[in-house]
């Protein structure tokens, strides 16, 4: 008998040991405690008071071109709202208005992280440039993040949980985007507040014509705060050479379709087993590199007299897809070009058999220049007929892409709007993108931060790369004045001429043909969606077969019929009504 | 009269033989009391969300307050141009499947069977299984290597027909056999370890008789082990028919890519490619759905047809 009940007892333990650790893996992140600030002493700790701009601190005139700042100097920038010592370095001033900082407040705020902010900070909420941010602002935030690579998952559950924190960031998650957001009462409508509340975003906002345009839904409403850039970013994917294969052929840099075929064949010939390096999986082969030269883009464009169009039904299409034949035949590509994954492109690149990539300057620094000391140079999109202009469909529309709504449940609407206005103002540009002053950056003499070559950015103890820091020491992006170009450290860093061929490129190419970031209806989108999957897979499955050489180039038009029969007009005036709407806003 | 009072009787008699039963092995009964809860909890609870495949779900009107859009769904997924290829796909892999992937562990665990040294079985035993604790991300970029242009398996095929082959990803007709080959080097010894402790559970006399009446190796295997192990095989068997309509896409989406569509484009790649777009919860639910109902009217039927031949069946 007693053995049965120690027997018993032990099997219970045994269950309800299992069953708490069940229960207990993922309540982590589920937790949020709403640490409500105790107010009783608001006059308690005022250390660091930030000073208003109505005077200059003194200390201020000798920022600009300081190499060696004190701690004093440091302190002043990096722990109070100066910010006299910072240039107007764009065509727009960034605003400026402190008056609502600081606020003694607490804020949830859901935010994605990604696999390079998982690496080099563990918890959001000790990033240390958020950490300033809060000091600055005097705004606590209480940081949820999704378990990485559930972020769809988890949004989806917190929107249908119906308990929303204040602060929603990469809000267009929200299925129906930010439009249905709004619509269902799950994010702010935030025309008013903006307007009285938001004085440095809305400046921002209304200080440049694309600005405007693409942070506001086709009726006017404004359902979230956009990260919104200085300037158009440049594009940032291309064909790159291999300085030592224009070396071995002698050639220069080739501008037509003709001169590069001689020019891989002249690889090849050199001993470039495989000279262009061209992959799919990953979407380069309808990046428009080679398919521009004939006006063929890879998916909805605005053609000549403004009118949404499909590229792959493009007139010239055929052509294209001729010389791709060919030149897969002749064996110019890489021969695992549709299947080969990341990993297996970067080897192929590094390897003596590749002469060209199609891909990424700032990739191919770190994996070609940094790893193996192979230097390389940009070449703009090849065209048909010589000195015609290059072409190419990437645009950012000064947008970051990064989104962040207030959400209906928000308790303190005050304090998100204050917190969210911070990254347009002066200081929050220089904070966001430059991290701390001092120790990561420094202004130099026209008041632009810069990361100096002995500062931690180029020096982390940590030994992480480069290409991790940009989370480290700095915000990579967020609803904010994003400044990629002077404050991502992979263009910026010594020797990197990364920078210098996106800017090349976008500065030597037409991209009046990129399709606008237009917006659907809920009943548009699903429809959009429905016909996309059904054009984008005969589209991928007959181009690549077509190239491969598996069908004859004569199938392109049972692939146009196809098309056609499955609805691309239909597809096509979804966009177009859209388009209208955009045009309209 | 008498019937009713019979039927009584034997009520109260096998309420009885249950009363009976449970004081003896109460212990039983507690063991399977989390297994029903996580079936009720996790199986049968969320079983009501069905409804969404025949609504326009929004997760923040939740499933009772989304409108109601009838059939929609479900005309969307069979009108759709790449409905039949879809099924043939996941129908014909998983046709493969039960050919080479459910025959294979069987065979596995007759020879292993069939071993005398102990050390050599368990070491055979512990490779065959291991892949099966490799992630899928890792064993899809393995076979991306094996196949890839002068990668082993790519000259393995490059000797037999005597033509050399770029990557064999990128060919249509290669991609069931990768897919399958590849699934049974994953799970051939996981899955062997059900017959193995089903043949050792087998009386050692009937092999002994066996012997007596002069039975060589392949007999016994044939005449004894097979039948003793036949009821595990049967029910393993309905089980793998009633997966015949689904797939999981994760593999599928790792390893395929437009050139081999046509074979390997399965009805999950092609709804999680949907998926991509939007979060067509909706959809995906209702072509879930659809298969599950597949799925269970082959199940029944392989059910009726075992219990037909051979009296082993589910229920």
């Amino acid at each position: 008998m007693k053995v049965r009940h120690k027997k018993l007892l032990s099997c219970l333990l045994v269950v309800i040991f299992l069953f708490t650790m069940l229960s207990g893996c993922s309540s982590k992140n589920t937790a949020v405690n709403k640490n409500t600030s105790n107010n009783s002493g608001a006059e308690a700790t005022k250390e660091a008071e930030p000073t208003a701009t109505a005077e200059a601190n003194p200390l201020a005139a000798g920022i600009a071109g300081n190499t060696a700042p004190t701690d004093e100097e440091k302190a002043m920038v990096n722990d109070t709202l100066e910010d006299s010592y910072l240039g107007d370095v764009f065509d727009t001033k960034i605003p400026n208005d402190y008056s609502a900082y600081p606020m003694d407040a607490t804020l949830d705020v859901w935010m994605p992280s990604n696999s390079i902010l998982a690496s080099v900070c563990d918890d959001l909420n000790n990033q240390k440039t958020f950490a300033q941010v809060e000091k600055l602002t005097g705004i606590k935030i209480n940081f949820i993040v999704p378990p990485l690579g559930e972020e769809t998952t988890n949004f989806n559950l917190m929107i249908a949980s119906g308990e929303l924190p204040d602060i929603i960031v990469d809000a267009g998650r929200y299925t129906g985007g930010i439009a249905a957001g709004v619509a269902d009462g799950a994010y702010m409508k935030l025309n008013d507040i903006i307007e009285k509340d938001m004085p440095n975003y809305n400046a921002w906002r209304n200080s440049d014509e694309e600005r405007r345009v693409t942070s506001v839904l086709d009726d006017g409403t404004i359902g979230a705060v956009y990260g919104l850039a200085p300037y158009n970013e440049w594009c940032w994917f291309g064909m790159l050479i291999k300085q030592e294969a224009l070396d071995k052929t002698g050639l220069a840099v080739p501008e037509t379709i003709d001169e590069w075929h001689n020019f891989l064949l002249a690889c090849k010939k050199a001993g470039y087993d495989q000279p262009l390096n061209y992959g799919s999986t990953y979407g380069q082969i309808f990046t428009g590199i080679l398919n521009g030269a004939y006006n063929v883009w890879d998916w909805m464009y605005v053609d000549k007299d403004g009118k949404a169009a499909w590229g792959p039904a493009a007139a010239g299409a055929k052509d294209y897809l001729t010389m791709m034949q060919q030149w897969n035949k002749e064996g110019l590509f890489n021969k695992d070009w549709a299947t080969a994954d990341f990993n297996q492109r970067m080897a192929e690149a590094a390897s003596p058999d590749c002469a060209v990539m199609m891909d990424s300057p700032d990739t191919m620094w770190g994996y070609w220049k940094q790893d193996n000391n192979i230097d390389f140079v940009g070449a703009l999109n090849p065209v048909l007929n010589k000195g015609d202009k290059p072409q190419q469909t990437y645009k950012n529309f000064k947008s970051t892409g990064t989104i962040a709504a207030i959400t209906t449940q928000c308790d303190n609407v005050e304090a998100a709007t204050a917190f969210l206005d911070f990254a347009f103002t002066k200081k929050g540009w220089e904070i966001y993108n430059y991290g701390s002053y001092g120790d990561v950056h420094l202004i130099n003499d026209k008041g632009l931060p810069y990361f100096p070559e002995d500062g931690l950015m180029y020096n982390d103890p940590d030994g992480q790369p480069l290409s991790n820091l940009i989370w480290k020491y700095r915000i990579h992006s967020f609803a904010n004045i994003r400044d990629e170009h002077n404050s991502n450290p992979l263009i910026t860093a010594k020797g990197s001429y990364s920078g210098k061929i996106r800017e090349y490129w976008t500065s030597n190419t037409d991209d009046s043909m990129t399709m606008p970031p237009v917006s659907f209806t809920a009943d548009e989108s699903s429809r959009e969606g429905e016909l996309g999957t059904i054009l984008s897979t005969l589209r991928n499955e007959y181009f690549a077969k077509i190239v491969m050489g598996q069908l004859p180039v004569s199938a392109y038009d049972e692939f146009l019929q196809k098309a056609k029969t499955q609805g691309l007009d239909e597809f096509v005036q979804l966009w177009q009504t859209a388009l209208d709407r955009y045009n309209a806003r | 009269m008498n019937g009713r009072n019979d039927r009584k009787r034997k009520n109260s008699l096998t309420l009885d033989l249950i009363r009976k039963d449970f004081k003896k092995n109460y212990f039983a009964y507690l063991l399977i009391i989390p297994v029903l809860a996580w079936y009720i909890i996790f199986c049968y609870g969320p079983m009501w969300g069905i409804t969404i495949a025949f609504k326009n779900y929004k997760p923040l009107l939740g499933f009772a307050a989304s409108k109601w859009v009838g059939l929609k769904y479900f005309e969307e997924f069979f009108t759709g141009p790449y409905f039949f290829r879809t099924i043939k796909n996941t129908l014909m892999l998983n046709v493969w499947g039960l050919a080479f992937g459910f025959t294979s562990p069987i065979l596995l665990a007759l020879l292993l069977n069939e071993v005398r040294g102990k050390v050599f079985k368990k070491t055979v035993q512990t490779i065959t299984y291991m892949p099966h604790f490799i992630s899928l991300v890792v064993i899809a970029g393995m076979i991306h290597i094996f196949t890839q242009s002068g990668g082993i398996i790519t000259q393995v095929v490059d000797f037999i027909t005597g033509t050399e082959h770029s990557s064999l990803l990128g060919y249509s007709k290669m991609f069931r056999p990768i897919y399958t080959f590849s699934g049974i080097w994953q799970n051939v010894g996981w899955d062997s370890i059900i017959y193995l402790s089903a043949m050792s559970s087998i009386d050692p006399g009937l092999y002994e008789a066996a012997e007596i009446d002069g039975a060589g190796r392949l007999r016994k295997m044939w005449h004894i082990t097979l039948p003793q192990i036949r009821p595990t095989i049967i029910i393993l068997f309905i089980f793998a028919v009633g997966g015949l309509m689904g797939s999981s896409h994760e593999k599928i989406i790792l390893l395929y890519n437009s050139l081999t569509y046509d074979t390997a484009d399965v009805i999950a790649s092609y709804v999680y490619r949907r998926g991509l777009q939007e979060a067509s919860y909706s959809f995906a639910t209702a072509v879930g759905l659809v298969s599950a109902v597949i799925n269970f009217i082959l199940l029944w039927a392989t059910n009726k047809i075992a219990k037909k031949y051979s009296e082993i069946s589910i229920w």
